[in-house]
């Protein structure tokens, strides 16, 4: 794949990502043309373009558009798959992804991007492992979260401790972590994290969309 | 121990009662100011001006000797936000940099981002990120390797490719299998832009394809794809295995996970068919081997989805390429009738791409569907009409070149786009070389143009 971007009803740009070495200025003469060409296209048209030397694809999903330049010899629908395959991976994370949750959000948008296609390839992983690998990430950063306010002067010395604990039991499930638990301040934190993840945890995804449901 | 606990247990309800994460809401309100900010103004020109405040604001928070990790991430968000939009905001790329080496966690993740965002693989910057990545790469944390990993997937220079290589390979052992996948896509990565470099590793991918992880196995497919491209001769020891690999993978046996709506794996199904097009082509005993499965993945395609067109799509184009068998052709002949004969404007759009790159081979299927050609001529979607185009383009004899001509000068005539004007102007051209005596009435119409 060349690049994607994805953009509102209005053109306005909310994500995008390129494979392709080009200059700045070129990026965004590209990326204006092709938004305006794709804007200018009918509801019941054809999802593929040839457009200059590129083939495009695109989709519409509410009011956002996933574009994706490909290469000649790539297969067309199978790119709109990529698309909805990602789209896919965005409803899960977020729980039910609305435009919002991509503007505000779109650090995250980028690491689940990033975790499905690399290098402009997708990786033929199953859904369920993006998503656990993106959501490890995440729960490290709580564990550190958590520590930094509990023992704000500890600080470095445990986020460095908890992160190795996490690399020991090899990003395994919450309750294998318990079991393995001894007897140090940053484990306590952990196993008191297991007890509050009701409360902690979650909060990651439902705060982006509580705070701006639209 | 018990003091201790009761600590954590008194501070427990403070933690609870106030905002469960303050580090979050500080950073997303930052931003989401702008966004907001943005969104109420009405005129580019207010936008300009609110951006460049912002972007001075960035600036000089960044350059404070003052500022934490956690506000430097807001900030590189912030910053990438404005890139976005299209404001420059270069000065904050050394400090992308920084973060990614300084900070921790979801802080070097942001650093690593903002770094693949903001740099292309000829910046000079890039050269600063290396021994970040060299020391990630060694790390103990995993999460640190991946992303150490999946940067160097992404942006890398390509001088600096000896100094991480024997990493990287090492990776490729290593127990964890999203370890070794991403080691693998890298590798892909280096082999596009120095393939010398990579050659002495190649028995390392052939490991990569009898992975037992399929993640693994797929990401060295896109390696084979290329290597194979160039030089399919020296792959044709590998063609059983291909099609071992293909034959399970139709039959359902990898992990149920790996399905999308249903239908196994269509990503690494794409894939290995084309690399067996490539090793088919024009040699008759490597295509006899691969008879079978594509039978098999054809019949198995049958149901109507749209992931299920695409694998069928690729079998046709498959089956076209290698060494003919008339019963594959046969049913791929079908398969294509049923393309062009869809209503789903996207199908149609593949039928005739699929008619313009088999007619080639057999005239006869453009013949029998030549009533929805003419339909298709004069469709309201222009991409659709000039797919057309481009097949009554092959198909032009001597009986049929001038009303093609006409046809072909009708739509320049309408077109907007210099691209595609130059194109079939190309094309006319062509066809006058070819047919002179009926195309001198027509061509003086060409030179008009």
């Amino acid at each position: 794949m060349r690049f994607m971007l994805l953009f509102s009803r209005q053109g306005k740009l909310r994500l995008q990502k390129w494979y392709v070495p080009l200059g700045d200025q070129e990026k965004r003469r590209l990326g204006r043309e092709l938004v305006q060409t794709i804007l200018g296209r009918k509801a019941k048209m054809c999802s593929f373009l040839e457009w200059r030397d590129l083939k495009v694809v695109y989709k519409r999903y509410a009011s956002l558009y996933f574009c994706c330049a490909i290469e000649e010899q790539d297969n067309e629908l199978i790119t709109l798959e990529v698309i909805h395959r990602y789209v896919e991976l965005l409803d899960k994370y977020f729980g039910s992804v609305c435009e919002l949750d991509i503007i505000f959000n779109f650090e995250k948008a980028y690491f689940i991007l990033d975790e499905f296609l690399l290098g402009g390839e997708a990786q033929e992983t199953s859904k369920k492992s993006v998503l656990k690998a993106i959501e490890q990430a995440d729960q490290l950063q709580e564990n550190i979260d958590f520590q930094m306010r509990l023992f704000p002067v500890a600080g470095r010395h445990s986020q460095k401790a908890s992160s190795e604990l996490v690399s020991q039991s090899e990003l395994v499930s919450q309750s294998e972590l318990v079991s393995q638990s001894e007897l140090c301040l940053p484990v306590l934190v952990l196993v008191l994290n297991q007890g509050l993840d009701g409360v902690l945890v979650p909060n990651m995804a439902s705060e982006s969309s509580g705070l701006f449901q639209n | 121990m018990s003091d201790v606990v009761e600590r954590t247990l008194t501070a427990l309800p403070s933690l609870l009662s106030s905002d469960p994460s303050p580090g979050r809401p500080s950073s997303t309100s930052k931003l989401g100011t702008l966004i907001r900010g943005i969104t109420e103004l009405t005129s580019k020109h207010d936008e300009e001006k609110l951006i460049q405040r912002e972007l001075v604001s960035i600036k000089e928070q960044v350059s404070s000797p003052n500022t934490t990790m956690r506000q430097m991430k807001e900030l590189m968000v912030r910053a990438v936000y404005c890139e976005m939009l299209g404001y420059e905001a270069s000065f904050s790329y050394i400090h992308a940099i920084k973060l990614a080496q300084q900070g921790t966690a979801l802080d070097k993740r942001v650093g690593y981002l903002a770094v693949s965002l903001f740099l292309n693989e000829s910046h000079e910057l890039l050269l600063l990120l290396v021994n970040t990545v060299l020391k990630d790469l060694q790390s103990t944390n995993l999460i640190e390797v991946c992303m150490a990993l999946t940067v160097v997937g992404q942006v890398f220079p390509k001088d600096m490719i000896p100094a991480i290589l024997p990493m990287v390979e090492e990776k490729l052992n290593h127990p964890k299998e999203i370890i070794r996948r991403k080691a693998v896509l890298a590798l892909y990565k280096f082999y596009l832009i120095a393939p010398n470099q990579v050659q002495h590793i190649h028995s390392k991918f052939r490991k990569a394809l009898c992975d037992k992880d399929p993640g693994v196995m797929s990401a060295s497919l896109h390696i084979y794809l290329e290597m194979v491209t160039e030089k399919p001769e020296s792959y044709k020891d590998l063609v059983v295995s291909f099609v071992t690999i293909l034959k399970q993978v139709v039959g359902g046996k990898l992990p149920i996970d790996f399905n999308y709506h249903s239908v196994p794996a269509p990503w690494l199904q794409i894939q290995l068919l084309r690399i067996l097009s490539l090793l088919g082509k024009n040699d008759r005993s490597t295509s006899e081997m691969m008879y079978e499965v594509l039978d098999e993945s054809l019949r198995r395609a049958e149901m109507n989805h749209n992931i299920t067109y695409a694998i069928l799509f690729e079998c046709v184009k498959t089956i076209y390429t290698i060494h003919p068998k008339a019963e594959l052709l046969e049913k791929a002949a079908k398969c294509i009738g049923n393309f062009v004969l869809s209503p789903k404007i996207n199908l149609k759009y593949l039928g005739l791409k699929a008619l313009t790159y088999v007619v080639q081979q057999d005239a006869d299927l453009a013949l029998q569907h030549q009533m929805t050609i003419i339909e298709c001529l004069d469709h309201s979607d222009l991409i659709i009409k000039r797919e057309t185009l481009e097949l009554l383009f092959r198909i032009t004899n001597g009986q049929n070149v001038k009303v093609i001509v006409e046809k072909l000068l009708e739509f320049l005539r309408h077109s907007k786009d210099d691209y595609v004007t130059i194109d079939l102007g190309g094309k006319v051209t062509e066809l006058a070389e070819k047919y002179p005596s009926e195309m001198i009435s027509s061509s003086l119409w060409c030179m008009n143009e």
